[in-house]
């Protein structure tokens, strides 16, 4: 049970630096123009077949050894943790694929999009180091991040649509990549949940 | 307050100078399942066997505090222990049907002591206590056969009809499968949890798995303590106390 319990962290944590790695390069991508949306699609189902491997392996460990307590904790919240960072992974590929619905984008405005692309960055090595190290004081730290990035994309939609001669394409783009930022976001946020439900059992409220 | 089918106050139990239980107060609720669960010599089968007063039959053994059933101390004085037991039945861990008497036998034994005779009334309580215990579609045509030439999970469940037959209001089981196979030990399982609609359950087991399955409360004890005592699902998902943590996921010691 032990040995199964490692393999499934150390599968998880490698969904992790996947995931993370993959919203980085499509964030750093659509910021320098670069289409990398074979590389990130490739990533990306990469995770969805890694999440489809923890769910396997912990319902393995759940029929053999009927888990109880933490350990049955863990292993719910490895499950939960694995579809959050597969979902990294298909908004990172939706990011990419934005650079190539509306072709160049270079004279948009992408002060917002840096922003929060930095700030869902930052959420996504919060929540793996939250979750690594069991630290709920740091993962209690991703719900006011949230509301960082749930703003700036709120901000941008209002004034875009106060602003009915601005671009179209730059605001349809905008939006887009600023919506699956506030995804990760919130996936991020859930990953941080997670650490307080494995260690004390208690459901975070959610807004 | 709460009211209990059964509950105890700060009971206390001896064995000689072993102290068994210290100062155990838990209800337990008509109509449930209530399972107790711990590691081997923590007390769980003295704690049933306190809850009819069959503890004492061990010689050496004694109690202190009390156990109210409906409200009434059963350790009163006056109170017929005999009564105590046809009210709280007990089933125990090997199937011990009664090796010379046949099936039928077997069931009408305790209503025979209480002394009904009419055949008519012993008929119609063996068939339905061997209903209730999913036994009766499996010996209908071989009652007068010796209740020793069924299997084993065939005879746990004639003693749990044989226990039924006196209509007790609750029942305890002390690993009642711990000797049988899966197959058999599932149809208890399904019996237990059909008999909580009539009866009270307090069911001592080993098995954790079983106790999450079968059922709604848990108790879970140590070295003669209470450590723990809550909802099944509550309990096994999250434990409040660290010892109980440490004992369901088997990282004792």
């Amino acid at each position: 049970m032990d040995l199964g319990l490692e393999r499934l962290r150390n599968m998880v944590l490698d969904m992790a630096k996947l995931s993370q790695n993959t919203v980085s390069t499509a964030i750093d991508a659509y910021v320098q123009g670069r289409d990398l949306r074979e590389r990130i699609y490739g990533w990306s189902e990469e995770l969805r077949m890694l999440q489809d491997e923890v769910s396997e392996l912990a319902i393995e460990l759940i029929a053999r050894y009927q888990p109880v307590a933490s350990d049955l904790r863990f292993i719910k919240s490895c499950m939960e943790v694995a579809y959050g960072f597969s979902r990294f992974g298909r908004y990172a590929h939706d990011i990419s694929d934005v650079l190539g619905i509306f072709g160049d984008l270079s004279s948009c405005d992408r002060a917002a999009i840096q922003e929060a692309g930095a700030q869902a960055k930052q959420m996504i090595l919060v929540s793996i180091k939250a979750f690594t190290a069991r630290d709920v004081q740091l993962a209690s730290q991703l719900k006011k991040m949230d509301d960082v990035v749930d703003n700036i994309y709120l901000d941008f939609v209002k004034k875009s649509a106060q602003v009915p001669e601005g671009n179209l394409k730059c605001f349809v783009s905008g939006t887009l990549i600023l919506r699956y930022l506030e995804r990760i976001a919130d996936h991020a946020t859930y990953v941080g949940e997670t650490v307080l439900y494995i260690v004390s059992g208690e459901r975070a409220a959610r807004k | 307050m709460e009211d209990f089918k059964i509950q105890t106050q700060k009971l206390n139990a001896w064995f000689g100078n072993n102290h068994a239980l210290k100062d155990i107060s838990l209800g337990i609720r008509q109509n449930q399942v209530t399972a107790i669960i711990g590691p081997s010599g923590c007390g769980k089968s003295t704690l049933i066997r306190c809850l009819n007063r069959m503890h004492e039959l061990v010689p050496g053994a004694r109690s202190s505090g009390s156990v109210l059933l409906d409200g009434a101390n059963i350790y009163s004085r006056g109170i017929d222990p005999v009564t105590v037991r046809r009210r709280v039945g007990m089933v125990f861990q090997k199937a011990n049907p009664f090796p010379t008497m046949s099936v039928y036998d077997n069931v009408a034994a305790g209503l025979k002591l209480n002394g009904v005779r009419n055949p008519d009334t012993l008929d119609e309580a063996v068939k339905r206590s061997l209903e209730q215990a999913f036994l009766w579609d499996e010996v209908r045509d071989d009652l007068d056969n010796s209740g020793a030439s069924l299997s084993g999970g065939q005879q746990q469940r004639l003693c749990i009809a044989r226990a039924l037959a006196v209509e007790p209001e609750a029942i305890l089981m002390d690993e009642p499968c711990s000797a049988l196979d899966p197959i058999a030990t599932a149809k208890i399982e399904q019996l237990i949890t059909n008999l909580k609609e009539k009866y009270t359950v307090v069911i001592v087991t080993h098995n954790m798995q079983q106790a999450a399955r079968v059922s709604d409360v848990t108790a879970f004890l140590y070295l003669g303590q209470l450590i723990e005592y809550g909802g099944t699902t509550s309990l096994f998902e999250n434990p409040k106390e660290e010892l109980t943590e440490r004992y369901l996921t088997g990282k004792f010691g």
